[in-house]
């Protein structure tokens, strides 16, 4: 089990890394996601040893890793850049580990090509990387990672790199001698889709601090805050800022800058509750997901939030629409005949039940938990 | 008309090549020339393109005039001084590069002592050596006048500044990653060194030593104080040739030949890797 225990790295008055925890159970898969700058691969390092933590403590199966040097902490890491030694060939970069502990040659000879077979890489054995194209380099590091049993491994954006095509392929086949493999891992990615995927649990991080560690599912239908939910999911949640009007019934909510013409959201019981214990905010942010909406051209009981076609980009399948409800954009995913034309007039149906209602930048209600798959475009 | 023109183009190119050609190889020709020539046939004039070959020269150089032992000197002062340079400038220049201790200033002092002229330090160091060859570490250590050591030392602290220079730049290409990589494969700090970061900047390495034994090789001011028989070194040695009684030419252009022979040969293998080396010191992994 690898744990992290408020750890915290600064470099000169620079806080890389803020009162992380994290704790990865038995060959569990852990992600740890957020945009650049996060200090995700500061992270990683810290990990793996390579930097030290200004504070906080690192165990590896109950063993404190602080003085431990990166050779002797047993784990296993794929660098961003690939990092692999050009002076050597592809056969004994993948050796390279081996030898450092101690390897029969038969054993050496065997393991490697295990892995270069798996890796598909068995034709380039006697290449050295700099003849490589970047997807082949990029297995070669891999295996490099997964050639030896190491108790953790660490990969820093492995495949981020790759074209769309590879890293479709590329990602499930990680996910598969990962399995294989029965060891933590511990992944750094900045896309959503891989983190999604790949992760059994994740770790959201914004600029140096955990914003939300769950599962994908809890990530993506309870995020914790607002961050969260407009960095997981795609196309990215929509705002709305309202305020809250209390009157008599259920309570309502104005969108801010539609004051003239009011546009009204309707609250249900469960986020009525909700706020009242949360001492009634004022001030609300709703957000909604583009799959959750529905568009329609014509006012109905459902579709009662006036908006107006913005940009519309064509997927094929599907539209994604971006209409102005007041100031705020606001995403519909669509059917492709729709046919829509900006400035297009268009109502929305923003259902009570679909949507996120966030204080303070902090989630306080979210709809009811639906069975469903995170859906991508 | 366009082709004739740029052919006429090419023509006059060739022949400016040519003139400096000539310009910068004849001395060379006519050093080994002279090298070969009888003692009349040295000095006639107008001079003669025609002569018998004679190795008389040669002889006197290494029989008379002792030329074995300064080429043995050389090649001891030399040899020993880079690889000195090399071990003491990679360690160096390493750690500049990786850990940059003293924010520049370490490396720019280092620089600075290249920017003090030879012929104001002579002085100081001719005392310290005859001091040290007094003592019995120096006795023992072949430190001292006239003792090869001294001029290994010389040398050595000559060329460490421009070594850690020019290795600089070749490790502080050499990536972080792999470093970190091969700590984490399991190597520890000294064989990550030896297994991963030498290797890589192998040519930077190969070029430092090239250029520091080139001028180990050429070095005349020192080696002309601190010597004077046992420890002489080969460019000091063809200067003796020059003499109250006269010039002698016959056996100084022998010398000279033995002199520049090896290193225009050592040169001409890898200026492959000088050119290179200088220019980019390009390891990407």
């Amino acid at each position: 089990m690898l744990e992290l225990r408020s750890v915290t790295k600064k470099y000169g008055h620079k806080i890389a890394v803020n009162n992380l925890n994290i704790e990865c159970l038995p060959n569990e898969f852990v992600v740890i996601f957020g945009p650049a700058g996060a200090g995700k691969t500061t992270t990683l390092n810290l990990i793996a040893g390579i930097t030290d933590p200004t504070s906080g403590e690192i165990f590896l199966n109950g063993h404190s890793m602080n003085r431990v040097p990166p050779e002797h902490r047993n784990m296993s890491m794929v660098f961003e850049n690939y990092a692999l030694y050009s002076h050597l060939t592809v056969f004994n970069n993948l050796a390279f580990p081996l030898r450092a502990h101690r390897m029969s040659q038969q054993e050496i000879q065997r393991r490697v090509h295990e892995i270069a077979e798996i890796l598909q890489i068995t034709p380039f054995l006697d290449r050295r990387p700099g003849f490589l194209s970047g997807g082949q380099r990029q297995r070669v590091a891999l295996g490099r990672a997964l050639v030896r049993d190491a108790d953790v491994y660490l990969l820093d954006e492995p495949i981020s790199h790759l074209d769309a095509k590879l890293r479709h392929r590329m990602r499930g086949e990680l996910k598969a001698l990962c399995q294989r493999k029965q060891a933590t891992v511990v992944h750094v990615t900045h896309d959503y889709r891989e983190a999604m995927s790949l992760s059994q649990r994740m770790a959201v991080i914004n600029k140096g601090h955990i914003m939300q560690f769950g599962t994908p599912e809890e990530i993506f239908h309870t995020p914790a805050n607002e961050f969260v939910a407009s960095f997981v999911g795609e196309p990215p949640m929509s705002f709305l800022d309202a305020a809250l009007s209390t009157g008599a019934g259920l309570p309502e909510m104005v969108i801010t800058g539609t004051e003239k013409q009011p546009v009204r959201i309707k609250l249900d019981d469960d986020s009525a509750i909700t706020l009242r214990q949360r001492g009634t905010p004022k001030q609300l942010r709703v957000g909604v997901r583009a799959t959750d909406l529905t568009i329609s051209m014509t006012e109905s009981a459902t579709h009662t939030v006036p908006a107006e076609v913005y940009v519309v980009e064509t997927l094929g399948h599907r539209d994604i629409v971006t209409t102005k409800v007041g100031p705020h954009l606001v995403k519909v995913v669509a059917s492709a005949g729709m046919s829509l034309r900006v400035r297009d007039a268009v109502w929305l149906d923003i259902n009570p039940n679909t949507f996120h209602l966030f204080a303070d930048e902090q989630a306080i209600a979210h709809p009811a938990r639906r069975i469903r798959v995170p859906e991508g475009v | 008309m366009q082709s004739a023109k740029t052919s006429l183009g090419d023509v006059i190119r060739h022949l400016v090549m040519l003139v400096v050609l000539i310009i910068f190889l004849f001395p060379i020709y006519w050093m080994i020339a002279t090298s070969f020539k009888a003692a009349p046939d040295i000095l006639t004039r107008p001079p003669t393109w025609t002569f018998t070959p004679t190795l008389d020269n040669y002889r006197f150089a290494f029989e008379e005039a002792n030329f074995g032992l300064y080429i043995g000197n050389t090649l001891l002062v030399a040899g020993v001084s880079t690889i000195l340079v090399i071990i003491f400038g990679s360690l160096a220049s390493y750690s500049f590069a990786r850990y940059n201790p003293g924010d520049g200033h370490i490396m720019f002092f280092i620089l600075t002592t290249r920017m003090m002229p030879g012929i104001a330090v002579i002085i100081p160091f001719f005392l310290i050596f005859r001091e040290v060859g007094n003592t019995d570490i120096g006795k023992a250590l072949l430190i001292g006048l006239d003792r090869p050591g001294a001029l290994i030392i010389v040398y050595t602290v000559l060329n460490l500044p421009f070594a850690i220079w020019l290795m600089h730049s070749f490790f502080q290409d050499i990536p972080k990653e792999l470093e970190h990589s091969a700590r984490l494969d399991g190597y520890g700090r000294i064989q990550t060194f030896i297994r991963v970061v030498l290797p890589l900047a192998a040519p930077g390495i190969a070029v430092t030593a090239i250029f520091s034994l080139m001028f180990a090789w050429n070095e005349f001011l020192f080696a002309f104080i601190l010597t004077r028989d046992m420890a002489r070194t080969i460019t000091v040695g063809v200067s003796g040739f020059i003499s109250q009684q006269g010039i002698l030419w016959g056996p100084l252009t022998a010398a000279a030949v033995v002199c520049v022979v090896p290193m225009l040969l050592f040169a001409l293998a890898l200026q492959r890797y000088m050119v290179r080396g200088l220019t980019f010191g390009a390891v990407r992994g």
